[in-house]
């Protein structure tokens, strides 16, 4: 690899750590109750309207119902953490002898809107100081000169507003092409990004990376699209389906006045789906069940051993909902929430299995903001993934899941100029606590990182060179 | 109205055939109007020669009148129930044993020895014919079902139908297939209240078989849907072969089938029709799932689902080829709006749903399809239930997402492919050797019956049995609404709903999709076709709208008229007067049907739509309306045939083969089918009409005007006369045995085609006069060459006028011909030697004529019934019969419109063809010869 044009390469340190409205100080809160942010360093920016970050880079991504931002910070306050100290020497330790490469210390922010507040998003630029990044693309601090990555249905959709609000131009970058690029990287880069969810147990899987390609990229957002991916760059979208997020979100509000993903998914823990959906069992007997299959043993067994049917299995989802007499108000809103999400979550596993097998694809990995880290959607993902591929396929998740787009797009930046941003993040150095990941029962919580100090350590380098990976190999 | 020839001096006026002509009387009218001749039956005129009667089983049937029992099938015999107890509705099937009419007759014995066919090689089959009904219920009104069961007695039949006797009660053993979960669910209560057992068989099991029975069973079964066009597909039954099965109910099984019993569930979703009735209730409040389906068709669904322009600000995402109309997230648009669910229109949310429900089916069945190659995807259950909306979606993302390689068809059928499957697991279900052509499809009006008997009043006029109708359907409500399908507790009471027409897409577009099987394993395809596989009985496409516009318009014109003449064959009581009405209302409303779904009783032709006809007045109990008219003019013609004959005798060969078909083709325009006829009919008589029509017809047949004629009359006469006839000293080769189609009664038949056949049988008989007598041979030569003569007559020389077998209109039938020829035969050797040969003479001819026998083989004149009772035939479906006489034929002769241009026009035969028929119809006559009305057809093709 040849760096003589490349000025430098930023090498990075990140704590990665998720943080939500709840985290948030009151106050902040109160700003944007619906802002979620993700950031570095096990503690978020508490002056996110006024402190003088210094925002280098920032991408968008603007979905149907979410949208995503991922923007690189120099600020410095990071040096005040508690686990500084750590970071600092590592930090040092830094330069792996490439002198030309400049090392921009920083932090990788995740944050989130709902599409529909799009003013609270435009207020939320507006406070930082995104000069830096037009900046650093055009050596020109006019403000109409200044271009973010952007992505999503809405790079084009809310362009003109951003022009208007911001004096920002959105600089669209096709939105199947980010999300790759963002998963391409997050599996290359970042240890621990890769999980299974199999009967509540979370358990990281190495990727070995010579050995990644040919995966099926499932990114779940309002709506489902499936890509198959080939390698960098290299990506088909082979299938997707309208029954996603938005389905869940959209039909959650309808039918149990919910009001957001969150408070909905919450209430889906506490649902019993069997009152709503018609399960094999009750085609079969309902109560009676047990009597029949005492009435007529061998028959039995021919039945479902034949079609490999529970008595459990949901033969139709909200089919119970048909034959009673009730009314919306008469169900509890929890066992609709419960019904709801596993009849999305199971028909997309089946999807995304079925398309894995068309195109022999041994990995299926699962991003987008309708995953959520939640147990239960992951566990019925899974489960049917399990049960139509007789177990040979797994369903696997990302932990930077809604992200894929935002971050394909801050790793566009490559694009531009001679003296951008590189383009590779590389996290460089495994998770200090990998043997004490946090293993969540699904019951309990739907954060697994919410707590503890999760900060997961890394190091992220920003770089232009694929060398890089060497590099990291190295490590 | 057409008159005796006492009427003969009467004047007419026939504007369109002769403008000479002068104007009939009132009164002659009134006269003719006047003076039906009831009791004069053709059959029971003592002046004719015996008829073998045992095969008039239907014809005594046809004369009780019994005012009281005017509904049909009350004396069936039910022999086989089974079920399919889904999770929301019970699927019925019953058979009930048709009365047998394949009496042993004396001259279809006759005609078989003739044509050496013996009974053994007749397949036995365990039924011979019957029905197969189709019944729903709603699951959770499982007590109506059985309430059914129970009047009906349908579970006393047991396995063997035959050996059940219709008031035994019910054994202590008996047995009823079921499948479905509630087989197991409701199986106590079976026990309980009908005292049977539930046995139950395996429901994938059921589906495949249930899905193979129809796919190779039912012509018209399998179809695709696409934006809106309803397509019949033909199914390659060599190629069905492995196909994926996708039935949805509830929940949806996709099912890959490899063969008849061989299968494999290879996926499905919990995603179904389940989950469409469930969700849409909880956020419409709807109560049926009729209801939350139709309100789908007046909603928007861009109101709830986020679409993809939604995102992308209006613009496609054509990279990855979506529109900006394709749903990018179903429901996306309620999250982010502030609305509550009443502030959304149901019928938005309800396409929503739908669309999102069979988006999902069609892409998942579609994937499996894909996983294990397979081509053709049959999809079925009752949430589709020929709902057009649905069906599209499917067909859209199963089309979208194959890149239009995949095409999803459905079953007109489809709700009963458990049911049915349940029923093929009968050990003796008679329905294994089934093929296409042993089953008809019909589609009963006036069947408004529950249990065995007759309940309720007498179909009446239409008040009463509209509201009867009501009564029962409001009882009906009570058993099966509301339930998806919806439908009154038989599939054939559908009809008399005012179908409420919104355009194409149509919820309730089922109802009347499946009609009453019959099964005929008499039937068989007519063994002369060129190609029976692409073989189309059509010639006219109903699928075009105007056509259908234009001969429902004919239809309906012709309907009243029709009416009287059935009330009249009656008697014209009070009973005929109110049948007649309810007839008329019944035809109006399957009329009606049809208009807005043409393809709602499967593919629509205008032979379909004939025979419908047909079929709504026997359903009404008029066998034959024409009954008077047809024997008029029988007897007029006939009157006047000695003449003919003479007439024709006096001239040369040639001559008379150009004057015969002038004959047929001028006698041809009797036919009460054609409006346009039928007003003559009112203006002269038979034997005016008929002179005007052969004084008409010799101008396009003159030789010298043929080629400068304007008008495109197809006149292949002249190769037809080429090969009777030959060209110089070649002499050709005579043909072995001549089927002549016969129309109409009347004219048509007596002067038209019996002097055709009876020049057939001359040449015939001058061909064995060949080998009759040379002095020159030895005795012993002479009687091998006897020997051998009589063989060949049998075997080369044989003249079989084929009619229906049933009346349809004026024609003639089977049943009436002998009649006919007898009466002819007194006038003329040629036919009385033939029609003793032939078996028609039964008793008194032949004791007469023995001597007469010994000297001069004759060539044999048959009659068989060609298994139909439509103006049209479908060669694909004739009596065996039929396809038996067809084996060594090597002439075949169409004649009239029905049979030759409305039907079979284009058909081709492995044998030499004639069809024969003056067009009656100005439409017709335009679209097929580009010519006028009264133009005619003589189109021969040779062998190919």
């Amino acid at each position: 690899m040849k760096f003589e044009g490349l000025p430098s390469a930023v090498y990075i340190s990140v704590w990665f750590d998720y943080y939500t409205v709840r985290d948030l100080p009151k106050e902040e809160a109160a700003e944007g109750s619906d802002m979620e942010v993700k950031g570095i360093d096990g503690k978020l920016e508490k002056s996110d309207s006024t402190s003088a970050d210094e925002i280098s880079h920032l991408s968008i991504d603007i979905g149907g119902s979410l949208i995503k931002i991922v923007y690189f910070s120099t600020n410095s306050k990071c040096s005040t953490n508690d686990e500084a100290p750590t970071l600092s020497k590592e930090r040092q330790e830094v330069p792996y002898g490439d002198l030309n490469h400049h090392i921009l210390s920083g932090r990788l922010y995740f944050v989130k809107f709902e599409t529909s507040k799009i003013e609270d998003c435009i207020k939320f630029l507006s406070s930082k100081k995104l000069q830096q990044c037009g900046a650093q693309c055009h050596h020109s601090h006019a403000v109409d000169k200044i271009k973010i990555k952007a992505t999503g249905g809405g790079a084009f959709k809310f362009a003109d507003l951003f022009k208007e609000k911001l004096g920002l131009t959105l600089d669209k970058v096709e939105e199947m092409e980010s999300v790759v690029t963002g998963a391409n990287f997050l599996l290359k880069a970042v240890n621990h990004e890769v999980y299974t969810y199999i009967g509540g147990q979370k358990e990281y899987v190495q990727i070995d990376q010579n050995d990644l390609y040919p995966y099926l990229l499932v990114n779940i957002g309002s709506g489902v699209s499936m890509i198959k991916v080939d390698g960098d760059g290299r990506f088909q979208r082979v299938s997707g389906t309208s029954v996603g997020g938005g389905t869940f979100l959209g039909l959650g509000k309808l039918l149990t006045k919910c009001q957001s993903f969150d408070e909905l998914l919450e209430l889906s823990h506490q649902g019993n789906n069997r009152v709503i959906d018609m399960l094999v069992g009750d085609i079969y007997g309902g109560l009676d069940y047990s009597k029949a299959l005492e009435r007529n043993d061998s028959s039995h067994d021919v039945r479902f051993g034949k079609i490999g049917l529970a008595s459990t299995a949901i033969a139709s989802s909200f089919g119970k909902a048909i034959s009673e007499n009730k009314e919306l108000e008469d169900y509890k809103p929890e066992d609709i929430a419960r019904s709801l999400l596993r009849m999305i979550s199971n028909n997309i596993g089946q999807i995304a299995y079925l398309n894995a097998l068309r195109f022999g694809l041994k990995r299926i990995f699962l991003g987008g903001f309708f995953i959520r880290d939640h147990a239960y959607t992951m566990d019925t993902i899974s489960v049917a993934v399990d049960f139509w591929s007789k177990g040979e396929a797994k369903a696997m998740f990302l932990r930077h899941e809604g992200f894929l787009g935002a971050l394909g797009a801050f790793m566009n930046y490559k694009d531009e100029s001679t003296d951008s941003m590189p383009p590779q993040l590389v996290e460089q150095q495994p998770a200090k606590r990998s043997s004490s990941c946090i293993v969540d029962r699904i019951h309990n919580s739907t954060r697994v990182h919410e707590n503890e100090n999760g900060a997961t350590d890394c190091r992220l380098r920003v770089s232009s060179s694929f060398k890089i990976y060497d590099e990291v190999k190295r490590c | 109205m057409a008159s005796p020839t006492t009427k003969d001096q009467s004047h007419i006026e026939i504007d369109d055939i002769n403008e000479e002509s002068q104007q009939i009387t009132e009164k002659d009218i009134v006269e003719k109007d006047m003076a039906p001749l009831p009791g004069s039956s053709i059959h029971r005129s003592s002046s004719r020669p015996q008829l073998d009667v045992s095969g008039a089983a239907i014809q005594g049937n046809f004369e009780e009148k019994d005012p009281a029992i005017l509904l049909p099938n009350q004396t069936d015999d039910i022999s086989h129930l089974a079920l399919d107890i889904g999770g929301s509705l019970i699927k019925l099937i019953y058979f009930s044993r048709h009365a047998d009419r394949q009496v042993d007759d004396g001259r279809k014995r006759k005609v078989k020895e003739r044509l050496g066919v013996t009974n053994g090689s007749r397949r036995s089959y365990p039924i011979l014919g019957g029905r197969l009904h189709f019944v729903k219920f709603e699951t959770s009104k499982i007590n109506e079902c059985l309430d059914f069961i129970h009047s009906k007695q349908l579970h006393c039949g047991g396995m063997d139908p035959r050996c059940w006797p219709s008031d035994a009660p019910p054994s202590e053993n008996a047995v009823i297939k079921a499948t479905g979960g509630g087989a197991y669910k409701f199986a106590d209560l079976f026990k309980e209240r009908l005292g049977v057992s539930i046995e139950k068989e395996d429901e994938m099991n059921c589906l495949v078989s249930g899905a193979n029975f129809l796919l190779k069973a039912i012509r018209h079964e399998a179809f695709t849907h696409m934006e809106g066009h309803k397509e019949f597909v033909q199914i390659d039954q060599n190629d069905l072969f492995p196909y994926l099965l996708v039935n949805i109910g509830s929940g949806v099984s996709m099912i890959k089938v490899d063969g008849d019993g061989q299968f494999q569930r290879v996926s499905g979703t919990n995603v179904g029709g389940g989950t469409y009735w469930g969700l849409g209730r909880l956020l419409t409040k709807c109560k049926s799932f009729d209801e939350l389906l139709e309100l789908s068709q007046r909603g928007d669904n861009s109101t709830i689902d986020m679409l993809v322009g939604d995102i992308y600000g209006g613009m496609d995402y054509s990279k990855i080829g979506l529109s900006a109309s394709t749903i990018a997230s179903s429901f996306g648009k309620t999250i982010s709006e502030n609305k509550d669910l009443e502030d959304y229109k149901p019928e938005d949310i309800s396409l929503s749903l739908l669309r999102m429900i069979s988006y999902n089916i069609g892409q998942i069945a579609y994937l499996n399809a894909l996983r294990f190659g397979l081509k053709r995807i049959f999809f079925g259950g009752f949430f589709i239930r020929g709902h057009a909306y649905t069906m599209d979606t499917i067909s859209f993302a199963v089309q979208f997402w194959s890149k239009g390689d995949a095409q999803a068809m459905f079953l007109r059928h489809e709700g009963f492919l458990g049911a049915l499957g349940a029923f093929m697991s009968y050990e003796k279900h008679g329905l294994d050797d089934l093929m296409v052509h042993h089953l008809v499809e019909r589609f009963p009006m006036g069947a408004p019956y529950i249990g065995g008997n007759v309940h309720g009043p007498p179909l009446g006029d239409l008040n009463e049995k509209i509201s009867w109708m009501e009564k029962f359907v409001r009882k009906g409500t009570e058993i099966t609404a509301p339930v998806p399908m919806a439908p009154p507790a038989t599939t054939g009471l559908g009809g008399f709903e005012v179908p409420s027409s919104k355009g194409v897409l149509r919820s309730d577009a089922s109802k009347l999709n499946v009609g009453v099987l019959h099964l005929v394993p008499s039937l068989e395809v007519f063994p002369l076709l060129a190609d029976p596989k692409t073989y189309e009985p059509n010639t006219i496409d109903l699928s075009d709208h105007g056509e259908l516009e234009y001969w429902f318009t004919v239809l309906s014109e012709h309907l009243s008229d029709l009416v009287d003449k059935a009330v009249a064959s009656e008697g014209g009581t009070d009973d005929a007067k109110r049948r007649g009405d309810a007839f008329a209302r019944a035809f109006s409303a399957h009329l009606a049907r049809l208009m807005e779904e043409p393809a709602a009783y499967g593919k629509l032709g205008l032979a379909n739509l004939l025979e419908l006809r047909e079929e709504c007045l026997r359903e009404f109990h008029f066998f034959d309306a024409y009954r008077t008219i047809k024997q008029r003019e029988n007897e007029a013609s006939l009157a006047v045939l000695p003449d003919l004959l003479m007439e024709l005798d006096s001239l040369t060969e040639d001559m008379r083969l150009l004057t015969l078909i002038e004959g047929v083709l001028a006698a041809n325009i009797f036919d009460w089918g054609s409006r346009a006829c039928v007003d003559l009919y009112h203006k002269g008589t038979i034997i005016e009409i008929y002179r005007m029509s052969r004084k008409k017809m010799q101008r396009p047949w003159r030789a010298s005007e043929r080629k400068n004629n304007i008008r495109k009359v197809v006149d292949d006469f002249d190769a037809f006369k080429g090969r009777m006839l030959g060209s110089g000293d070649r002499k050709p080769q005579p043909h072995k045995r001549a089927l002549l189609f016969v129309d109409n009664s009347g004219a048509d038949i007596v002067l038209g085609m019996l002097p055709l056949a009876r020049e057939l049988l001359r040449r015939g008989t001058e061909v064995c006069k060949v080998y009759q007598y040379d002095p020159s041979l030895s005795p012993s030569i002479y009687a091998e060459r006897f020997r051998f003569q009589r063989s060949t007559i049998q075997n080369f020389m044989q003249v079989v006028l084929v009619a229906n077998s049933l009346p349809a209109l004026n024609d003639v039938t089977a049943m009436e011909l002998p009649d006919i020829v007898a009466e002819a035969a007194k006038h003329c050797d040629i036919l009385r030697g033939a029609a003793e040969a032939g078996g028609l003479l039964v008793d008194a001819m032949s004791n007469i004529q023995d001597g007469y026998k010994e000297n001069t083989p004759s060539v044999p004149l048959m009659v068989v019934e060609n298994g139909c009772g439509s103006p049209c035939i479908d060669l694909r479906q004739v009596s065996s019969e039929l396809a038996a006489a067809a084996k060594d034929a090597d002439l075949v002769i169409l004649e009239g419109m029905g049979r030759s241009l409305h039907t079979n026009y284009n058909a081709k035969f492995k044998c030499d063809a004639l069809k024969l028929a003056m067009v009656k119809n100005q439409r017709l006559a335009a679209k097929l010869v580009k010519g006028n009305i009264y133009d005619c057809v003589c189109r021969y093709e040779p062998a190919s």
